[in-house]
């Protein structure tokens, strides 16, 4: 099954455009559709899980059974946890887990779910002036993309794809704020950054997911493979969802979050996510069904080891 | 008013796009800026009216704030109506983030200073000899209001225009306050043409925001021309020349 | 003997230096009160007082013995409700000859009857109300109806502005020189209109810089000059046997402004 967005689209909004008779009547109809259920559930999210199309297709399904509207704001990670601590989204769906670990501590995130996961390469143009094609590790990619002054254009927008390659950066050992003129920061969306790459002949680190979606339209080649394709772990992207406290924030709708992350996490929507491609490749790998969970999932990384060392 | 795209959507069976999509980010478009706009001059000729006939200290200060209102950056007019509305804010309780509403607050921040700011001039342009004329006849305050509003008609046609244009093209209020929603059957609801033409564009499907983009040039257009229109027709009573 | 309109010891300043102090100055009905003097004496300043457009200095304005600035809000409507003006330059609005001429009667209707004929006016009703027509009739321009405002002619401007006064059935009709800038024809038009309005028993005020038109159609003459009207009485008076020396003088131009 691998319907694609549009043309999905294309079809139903055809036969929507023909039976809407009124000029103004489809907002009204929406409106009162909304006020029949009163359910809104707001979530925040990245741009690579939308502009991939793949929350439409989650969502569709979970709409008709729960009569649930999901309003999804696609942000980058910062922004969209942001928006969750100010009270103003119920769930959060983002990929940086030093960023949701932090969330969390703080008290507003509560019952987070790994949900999906899938890798980031590094991509660049053909000819490849730095020589990183086949290298194993990433950080020695970035070392020498450093080292020959190669141009790199980084998201630079507080994104999980930024926080990863800044951490990747350290790994490396590079310092990068005292970069040169081959550090670029665009402050700009996945696929803006890719373009923007691809035009000037620069390296970026992208999700795989929006490089797979954009790859018809840009010149750009994996040079460094992710772990989907035997490259290193440290290029995982792993994506959690996470529900807003209710205890901190009274006018969050905590059952619909529940309800949202029951279902996203479920049989029904993994599925979904693991059938769900773009141009016939797979772009997200369903992670939260196991018969052996990882309780770690649900607490800050290292959270149970230190109440231990407390404890001893 | 949106009867044309229904006849426009069967003019154009072969159309490449979902339609849906694009209908109701149309239509999100236009409700959206058009209350915005409907708000902002029931809000602002008052104000310019206001200041056109009357001396009171601290007008010159105020005439300054418009004109500086005229050029406020619609991203910082975004985020400050995002902080009134988010759940932390003032206004918090009315749960207005992400919503249309939101969306008409923010363009009203941007659109009346525009509308203030050319009505002003519209109407301080208007001789004093009209004033004094309707006074004279027996009008009252609110009489004499009216025929200056009339004799500024096509300033104030303008004024309205210019807040229009700036209210349906700016990205950065709607983007923030909004949060460019569609649903997954592609019916926009916080989605206007502005914000959708950028997540086109981010997505690489250069030709649909080109589209988009086009649909955004040609409506203000279209809009421009009623505007004027209505203006000529509205109070010309006479016949020009003998 | 008070008039429908009275001038009592006026005194107008602008900032702190007066334009005029003490002025009299009384209509009746039905009659001409010309008023004549250099240009800058505040003919002007005085004609904008009786026209109530704003409160003298010193002195009060009444009208029918009502003292207009010492009356209520609405009570000051009705007395402004009993006079009309004509200005020296253009005023007309920019709109139809029938919206100029109507316009007295139109604000004069209680709110919903106007939104009505507002309503009816959009769709293109062109009822002309019986005082318009009258009112266009006295300066012969009856088929100038619907035409707009800024295809008229100087001239044509000016009596329609005078027939937009006449058209509201005032007591005053209070004229800044509004025959200056006009040809001959016209001139003779606006005079004739002014003595048809005075046949109606409607009272003029009528600044003129123009001796010889005084004498044409006013009944009294008031000379403004030196921080006051220095000399009011009967137009022949005034004209062959003036009082005061510099009446004399203004009138044979020997005064130099």
């Amino acid at each position: 099954m691998s319907i694609q967005r549009r043309t999905f689209l294309a079809t139903l909004g055809g036969s929507v455009a023909a039976s809407t008779a009124g000029c103004l009547g489809s907002f009204t109809d929406d409106t009162a559709e909304g006020a029949i259920t009163g359910e809104e559930l707001t979530l925040t999210t990245t741009t690579s899980t939308y502009d991939t199309g793949l929350l439409d297709e989650v969502n569709a399904p979970f709409q008709d059974r729960f009569g649930v509207t999901v309003d999804t704001v696609s942000q980058g990670t910062g922004a969209a946890l942001q928006t969750a601590r100010n009270g103003d989204s119920d769930v959060v769906m983002v990929h940086a887990r030093s960023l949701e670990d932090e969330f969390i501590s703080e008290g507003y995130g509560v019952n987070r779910r790994d949900l999906m996961f899938n890798d980031f390469v590094i991509v660049g143009s053909a000819d490849d002036p730095a020589g990183i094609a086949g290298m194993e590790a990433a950080t020695d990619a970035l070392e020498t993309i450093a080292e020959t002054e190669s141009m790199f254009i980084s998201r630079g927008d507080n994104s999980g794809t930024h926080t990863k390659e800044l951490g990747l950066w350290d790994a490396a050992g590079v310092e990068i704020s005292s970069g040169g003129e081959w550090y670029l920061e665009a402050g700009q969306g996945m696929g803006e950054v890719l373009t923007q790459a691809d035009q000037q002949g620069a390296y970026t680190l992208a999700d795989r997911g929006t490089y797979l979606s954009m790859r018809s339209d840009i010149g750009l080649e994996i040079l460094v493979e992710g772990p989907v394709e035997g490259g290193p772990e440290a290029l995982m992207n792993p994506y959690g969802i996470v529900a807003v406290n209710p205890a901190v924030h009274e006018n969050v709708s905590y059952d619909l979050a529940m309800a949202y992350i029951g279902f996203i996490t479920g049989p029904v929507a993994q599925e979904i996510i693991e059938e769900h491609t773009v141009n016939g490749e797979q772009l997200f790998f369903p992670e939260s069904l196991s018969e052996n969970p990882n309780f770690d999932q649900y607490v800050p990384e290292g959270w149970r080891n230190e109440e231990n060392d407390a404890d001893e | 008013m949106m009867m044309w795209l229904h006849t426009l959507s069967a003019l154009l069976p072969t159309f490449p796009f979902e339609w849906n999509y694009v209908r109701t980010i149309i239509e999100v478009s236009l409700y959206v800026s058009v209350t915005a706009v409907l708000i902002s001059t029931l809000l602002s000729l008052p104000i310019a009216l206001a200041l056109g006939f009357t001396e009171f200290r601290g007008k010159r200060a105020m005439t300054a704030i418009i004109t500086t209102g005229m050029g406020f950056p619609s991203v910082v007019v975004g985020l400050i109506v995002l902080f009134t509305v988010s759940n932390q804010g003032p206004l918090g309780s009315l749960n207005l983030v992400f919503t249309r509403e939101a969306m008409i607050l923010s363009q009203i921040v941007l659109a009346a200073p525009v509308i203030t700011g050319v009505s002003l001039a519209a109407v301080s342009s208007i001789d004093q000899n009209v004033h004094d004329a309707a006074y004279v006849m027996g009008g009252t305050r609110l009489d004499v209001a009216l025929v200056t509003i009339k004799e500024a008609r096509y300033g104030i046609a303008t004024a309205v225009l210019a807040g229009f244009g700036r209210a349906i093209s700016e990205v950065g209020g709607v983007l923030i306050v909004g949060g460019n929603i569609a649903g997954p059957d592609g019916t926009s609801k916080t989605r206007t043409l502005t914000t959708a033409i950028q997540l086109e564009a981010r997505q690489g499907q250069f030709e649909l925001a080109m589209i988009l983009g086009a649909i955004l040039v040609v409506l203000v257009l279209v809009v421009n021309a009623l505007v004027l229109r209505l203006g000529d027709d509205g109070d010309r009573g006479g016949v020009r020349g003998r | 003997m008070t008039g429908v309109i009275t001038a009592r010891d006026v005194t107008q300043c602008y900032d702190t230096d007066p334009v005029f102090e003490g002025v009299d100055l009384s209509v009746q009905s039905g009659e001409v009160v010309a008023l004549i003097g250099p240009s800058g004496v505040g003919k002007t300043s005085l004609l904008r007082l009786l026209a109530l457009f704003e409160p003298p200095s010193d002195g009060t304005i009444t009208y029918d013995g009502v003292d207009v600035w010492a009356a209520s809000e609405s009570q000051r409507l009705t007395c402004r409700r009993r006079l009309g003006m004509v200005f020296q330059d253009q005023s007309l609005f920019d709109a139809s000859v029938r919206r100029n001429v109507e316009y007295g009667v139109h604000v004069r209707k209680p709110w919903p009857e106007r939104l009505r004929r507002n309503v009816a006016d959009f769709f293109g009703s062109k009822n002309g109300t019986g005082p318009a027509v009258d009112a266009l009739a006295v300066v012969e321009l009856e088929d100038a109806i619907d035409r707009s405002a800024d295809s008229l002619s100087g001239g044509e401007a000016q009596r329609i502005a005078f027939a937009r006064a006449l058209a509201y059935e005032p007591d005053v009709l209070i004229l800044d020189e509004p025959t200056s800038d006009l040809d001959p024809r016209n001139t003779d038009l606006i005079e004739q209109a002014v003595l048809e309005a005075s046949r109606r028993d409607i009272g003029i005020v009528m600044a003129t810089h123009d001796m010889n038109q005084a004498k044409r159609i006013a009944d009294r003459v008031g000379v403004l000059l030196d921080d006051g009207i220095i000399e009011l009485g009967p137009t022949d008076q005034i004209f062959e046997h003036p009082r005061d020396d510099r009446t004399r003088q203004f009138i044979d131009g020997e005064l130099i402004y």
